[in-house]
């Protein structure tokens, strides 16, 4: 049983720590700072979120998706065919990121992320877990002004970004988390989903991890474990029906357990983490499980989410007791 | 009295220099409350002041004493409520996201004493303003309540407490916005609920503000939600809600946006008109109110005149094409 977390973590600190990425950006836009002290606040304070999350207790952890702007920009602004358009709302958070439009045919140009993975393992005595947004939620959270249809984004994504996965793989990450959350927004778009998915994972021998949030994956079950991913990484706070649904048939991989409810700063206790993790062990053994937040850590203050991940590896520790 | 289409603005208006100034001074403890709400009064007079030279009919106070829309009540729920560290909402901004930490009740008047100032500033009529119940939870953190419907109808008799003694001073108008309502068609329901109880038995006109959504997803409950005037968003999606509202019977009033409040390009005068013009196409010209898309607080003081100036404007000119007076 390994520890892990879904991707980003809060950028910056509260007081009397200093914001510094908050300040050095504003500084950036000022035109007072130039792009490399930009860059190196930012690979300053990525140190700063492994070293955390290597305190807390984290098995595997993120670069903490500092340099992001959010899931879907850091992807689009980097690849042929998108502009990036007005603010418009991530799911049903109070959080809002420029809506991509794609305009043209869909290109990866270069390395995106594999930099950035480098530079995290670089600096981390822990594995790093690398991130890339599928292209489904891509798609869906993007505006098609240029394709025929959703579904032809969406496959034509999938061919781009396995360019992007084949450079991760190259760059030595052991594992690469695939965020998919948009596909429990319509679950009936799941045969696209799989080809997608199917398309993408061609050939690649890295270890995968599909991970999705912000709901439960009633209609998903059993077929989702037929997707090309050792370990499916579910929200249980906000798809508690989760606990049920996935006692339906035997899980046949590793489970991402989502648990540490990541969008509420109340702290649960370390008995009702070993509660949640004995839930589901009579599925899925300890073993085949990566216990982590619901969902990404920045919806929280950044305190909150480094005691939260304290408790879950306290929680994780006593688990280990009980059930061995 | 006027036979329609009677102009308004949703809440906020841009902050003066000033203004934002002394509240970073205020917030690094470098001026004390006082001066900061003398500062406060002086912005919201100018904001009155604008109103009336622009020409609208029914004024807001401008929201110059809020920073953001749940913290400003958060703030003053004192023993329910606390404010929490930051967090990222898009770019580079961040906010403090309020915490339920206790049962919500009302401890004293939040919105009172600025609406009867700017009230005593002119002699058009000053809305009230208040965040509506479902957003105030939506849009916090809680770690008190076992369930979102307890916390929203908890929330929703503070604020109805608030909507009643802003009423008792003399406001006609209330406004109880929910910006957060349509994120998730299957609490439209609790919205709704939350929005009967803030405004049950008042006798002022309520309304209540939308903006960002899917609204089609739930249009049947939006109609029949428990106030006089939906405010709706209109400009910056090309008017398409409009067309929800010819398939429905409905007899609520509605406030159609007509200015995007998203950029800073001033609209022209016959986009307005032909927007307003849209708007008669559904509802009779007593039932339609003209405002912007939403809160001004995003464009400049000169952009935000400058659009509203085009608006009134139009509106005068589509009131005379249509023979009615304002």
């Amino acid at each position: 049983m390994l520890t892990t977390v879904v991707g980003s973590y809060p950028k910056i600190p509260n007081r009397p720590r200093p914001a510094r990425l908050r300040a050095a950006i504003a500084r950036f836009e000022r035109k007072e700072i130039g792009e490399d002290e930009l860059r190196r606040v930012e690979d300053e304070v990525t140190v700063e979120v492994i070293q955390e999350q290597v305190e807390a207790g984290i098995d595997i952890v993120s670069d903490g998706q500092i340099r992001w702007e959010d899931d879907q920009t850091y992807f689009a602004r980097r690849m042929d065919g998108f502009t990036i358009d007005g603010l418009i709302r991530y799911f049903d958070t109070n959080t809002y990121y420029r809506q991509p439009v794609v305009t043209g045919a869909v290109q990866w140009r270069e390395p995106i992320a594999a930099n950035d993975y480098r530079f995290a393992a670089a600096h981390s005595p822990r594995p790093v877990k690398a991130l890339v947004t599928g292209p489904y939620t891509l798609a869906a959270l993007s505006a098609n002004e240029h394709y025929g249809s959703f579904g032809e984004l969406v496959l034509a994504l999938a061919r781009e970004l396995r360019q992007e996965m084949l450079s991760l793989e190259k760059a030595g990450a052991p594992i690469i988390q695939v965020s998919e959350p948009a596909i429990l927004k319509r679950k009936e778009d799941f045969p696209l989903f799989r080809q997608a998915l199917e398309q993408m994972m061609e050939g690649l021998a890295v270890e995968a991890h599909l991970y999705t949030w912000f709901g439960d994956i009633e209609g998903l079950f059993p077929q989702i474990l037929e997707l090309p991913f050792s370990t499916i990484g579910l929200d249980f706070v906000m798809g508690s029906a989760n606990y049920e649904i996935i006692s339906r048939a035997p899980f046949a991989k590793k489970l991402g357990l989502g648990i540490v409810d990541a969008r509420n700063t109340r702290l649960e206790t370390v008995e009702q983490i070993v509660e949640c993790i004995r839930r589901v062990s009579d599925v899925v053994s300890v073993e085949n499980l990566y216990v982590n937040p619901s969902s990404r850590l920045e919806h929280l203050p950044r305190e909150v989410a480094e005691t939260k991940l304290k408790r879950m590896v306290e929680g994780v520790r006593q688990a280990q007791e009980v059930l061995g | 009295m006027s036979e329609g289409l009677l102009t308004t603005t949703v809440g906020s208006f841009p902050k003066p220099d000033y203004l934002t100034r002394a509240r970073s001074q205020f917030s690094l403890g470098k001026i004390g409350r006082e001066e900061l709400a003398a500062l406060e009064r002086q912005a919201t007079a100018e904001v009155i002041r604008l109103q009336e030279e622009v020409g609208l009919d029914i004024l807001v106070h401008g929201e110059m004493e809020r920073g953001d829309m749940v913290a400003y009540f958060a703030e003053l729920l004192s023993e329910s409520m606390a404010i929490g560290g930051l967090v990222r909402s898009y770019g580079n901004r961040y906010y403090r996201k309020p915490i339920i930490i206790g049962k919500l009740h009302w401890q004293g008047p939040m919105t009172v004493e600025m609406w009867r100032y700017a009230q005593g500033l002119t002699d058009k009529p000053v809305k009230g303003m208040l965040t509506g119940p479902y957003t105030m939870v939506d849009w916090s953190f809680d770690e008190y309540y076992d369930s979102r419907r307890e916390a929203v109808l908890d929330m929703a008799q503070v604020i109805h407490q608030e909507a009643v003694e802003l009423e008792k001073a003399g406001a006609s108008y209330i406004q109880v916005d929910e910006p957060a309502a349509s994120t998730r068609p299957e609490e439209m329901e609790l919205v709704a609920q939350g929005l009967a109880v803030a405004t049950e038995g008042l006798k002022a006109k309520t309304m209540t503000h939308m903006c960002y959504g899917d609204f089609a997803a739930v249009f049947d409950q939006i109609v029949r939600l428990p106030v006089d005037l939906l405010d709706i968003e209109a400009a910056n999606s090309d008017y398409h809600l409009l067309d929800l509202f010819r398939g429905h019977r409905f007899d609520k009033e509605v406030a159609l946006g007509v200015l995007d409040v998203h950029t800073r390009r001033v609209e022209t005068l016959e986009e307005v008109k032909e927007g307003i013009r849209r708007g008669l196409e559904v509802l009779p010209p007593q039932r339609l109110y003209i405002d912007p898309d939403c809160g001004l607080k995003t464009r400049t003081w000169e952009e935000a005149a400058a659009k509203l100036r085009v608006m009134v404007q139009a509106v005068r000119e589509v009131r005379r094409e249509l023979g009615i007076e304002g």
